[in-house]
């Protein structure tokens, strides 16, 4: 993906560090630091609960979650919604572990990316007769 | 006279069928007539006879041109605009057919594109959901909108029961996943169970394009259904709108015979000249704004033969269905129909045959299904079997049809259309 345009990922390093390994092993530790002071774990959300999803993109991503997976996000919403209102976090033991906070929404926006940027190329695509 | 007539012409009937070989196990067959386009087919015997789930396999068809590991779906559908070629697919009860037509030369590409979906389709669950569920449910509504479709899927429920029985369309809320999808096309996807036809199209120049392209497909076992057995029943279906339809009907099991070609074309009541009457002991006892249509569908291994009979009125059906029934006994009693009657009706049914291979999709599915069941025949053979038709043969292999528990369905007014002791079978 390229990284200067405004996908619905936004800019990210994460793959040219994670390419070099002595800079991955450097910076991760720093990553799950930030991620735990980041306080979106503490209200039972995971990473891509907060990408904003009010995109074409996302939005169709969205929809090509498996059932089970779109209702444990709108689950997730509650519950963090619900700790806003009250302004506190959740209890520690139901704070979302860091191995549960997988990237569950994001190949399914690539893939939405993917199939926009190849409709784009085909829309635009110059023909060369043989 | 006109047998003599027949004979003489055996030379200009002698005509060159495509011959059959196999490459990676594939069937191949190809026909060249020099046509400035070709046609490519893959034949799959996968059609809804073999469903594990109901609407599986319309589902699987839907699914055609859809991402593979290749191209994506867009990718296909804008490929193809750009050569000018139209991709389609189609489903019977036996088969799963998709076609590919274009300009001859681009051979290539066309072919890549049918071997794409066997060896590498996706199957993923958003195109299931995003685009190929709304047309299955578009196609079954715009099926179920039609009586004498309806009355057809029905016929086959209530004469076949399971296998043939199973209806082509899905059910509008099938509830089939892409894992039904998958599980069903690994199995329709094994070699021994493909035939490519071609059409416009050098065997040779096929058979190499089939083994490069085809080489990775599976050799898994082949989706299973049991033999025919014909049953036989009632049903009665009411629709508000459309014609009033009713269909009676026969069916065998076992090879279709040829003497049922003969009776439908005896009974055919449309006409060799527009907006004539044909000579047909039905067309003359039609009531005016009705018709009837003799149904033939022969299949691997059972046959349903039947008389579909549609009007405006429940009267005038009634009427029609009357006639229809009478003239079907009639012919079936012995020397119902005369020597003279039963010639007519040979010659007319070697013309059916004739041109039903005449055309691209006609020759297509014949050959196609010729192809997978492993008995080639050709033109030729089926003309022999009609000529050898006797007014005996003829006699006892109707008699022993209409003996068979009738299939009648009526779809419409079912308060007012004819139930089937009314009409005398």
């Amino acid at each position: 993906m390229n990284i200067f345009k405004a996908g619905p990922l936004g800019p990210s390093l994460a793959p040219r560090i994670r390419r070099s390994k002595s800079l991955f092993r450097w910076i991760k530790p720093l990553a799950e630091w930030y991620a735990n002071i980041a306080g979106y774990r503490q209200m039972g959300l995971r990473y891509d609960d907060l990408i904003v999803e009010e995109r074409p993109d996302v939005k169709k991503a969205i929809s090509r979650l498996p059932a089970k997976e779109a209702y444990d996000r709108e689950y997730r919403f509650r519950l963090a919604s619900q700790c806003s209102i009250v302004h506190k976090s959740l209890p520690k033991e139901q704070w979302v572990k860091p191995e549960d906070d997988v990237r569950y929404l994001t190949p399914h926006i690539e893939e939405v990316v993917k199939e926009d940027q190849e409709r784009e190329k085909w829309d635009t695509i110059a023909v060369e007769r043989k | 006279m006109l047998a003599a007539r027949a004979t003489t012409r055996t030379v200009l009937r002698v005509r060159k069928f495509a011959t059959a070989v196999d490459a990676a196990g594939v069937k191949v067959a190809a026909i060249d007539h020099g046509q400035p386009t070709s046609s490519v087919t893959v034949l799959l015997k996968a059609g809804s006879r073999y469903d594990t789930k109901h609407g599986v396999a319309h589902v699987l068809k839907n699914f055609a041109f859809k991402s593979t590991n290749k191209r994506s779906a867009l990718g296909t559908v804008r490929e193809a605009e750009l050569y000018g070629g139209v991709l389609s697919s189609s489903l019977t009860r036996e088969h799963v057919a998709l076609t590919a037509e274009f300009l001859r030369g681009d051979e290539q590409f066309f072919v890549d594109v049918l071997a794409s979906y066997i060896t590498s389709s996706k199957f993923t669950p958003w195109e299931l959901n995003e685009t190929v569920l709304p047309v299955v449910e578009a196609e079954t509504h715009a099926a179920q909108s039609d009586n004498a479709a309806r009355a057809i899927e029905l016929a086959h429920a209530a004469a076949f029961r399971k296998g043939l029985g199973f209806s082509v369309l899905a059910p509008t809320h099938s509830g089939i996943t892409s894992d039904d999808v998958q599980a069903f096309a690994a199995s329709a996807f094994s070699r021994g169970n493909i035939a490519v036809v071609g059409t416009g199209i050098d065997q040779g120049l096929l058979t190499k394009l089939v083994e490069q392209n085809f080489s990775s497909a599976t050799a898994s076992s082949a989706p299973t259904t049991s033999p025919s057995k014909y049953f036989g029943g009632d049903t009665r279906v009411a629709s508000q709108d459309g014609v009033q339809t009713v269909f009676i009907g026969f069916g065998t099991s076992g090879a279709p015979s040829p003497e049922l070609a003969v009776l439908a074309a005896h009974l055919s009541p449309k006409p060799a000249l527009k907006w004539s009457k044909g000579t047909s002991p039905l067309a003359t006892a039609l009531p005016p704004q009705t018709s009837v249509q003799t149904v033939l569908l022969p299949y691997s291994d059972a046959t349903l033969f039947g008389l579909l009979v549609q009007g405006a009125t429940v009267e005038g059906v009634r009427e029609a269905s009357k006639a229809a029934a009478k003239a079907l006994k009639d012919a079936a009693a012995t020397g119902g129909v005369k020597a003279d009657d039963l010639k007519k009706a040979i010659a007319k049914a070697k013309f059916t045959a004739a041109n039903a291979v005449e055309d691209r999709d006609g020759f297509i599915s014949t050959v196609g299904s010729q192809l997978l069941s492993g008995s080639p025949s050709s033109l030729d053979s089926v003309f022999t079997a009609l000529d050898k038709i006797e007014s005996a043969a003829f006699a006892k292999a109707t008699s022993s049809l209409v003996k068979s528990t009738p299939t009648f369905v009526a779809v419409g007014d079912i308060y007012g259309l004819p139930h089937r002791d009314e009409i005398g079978i």
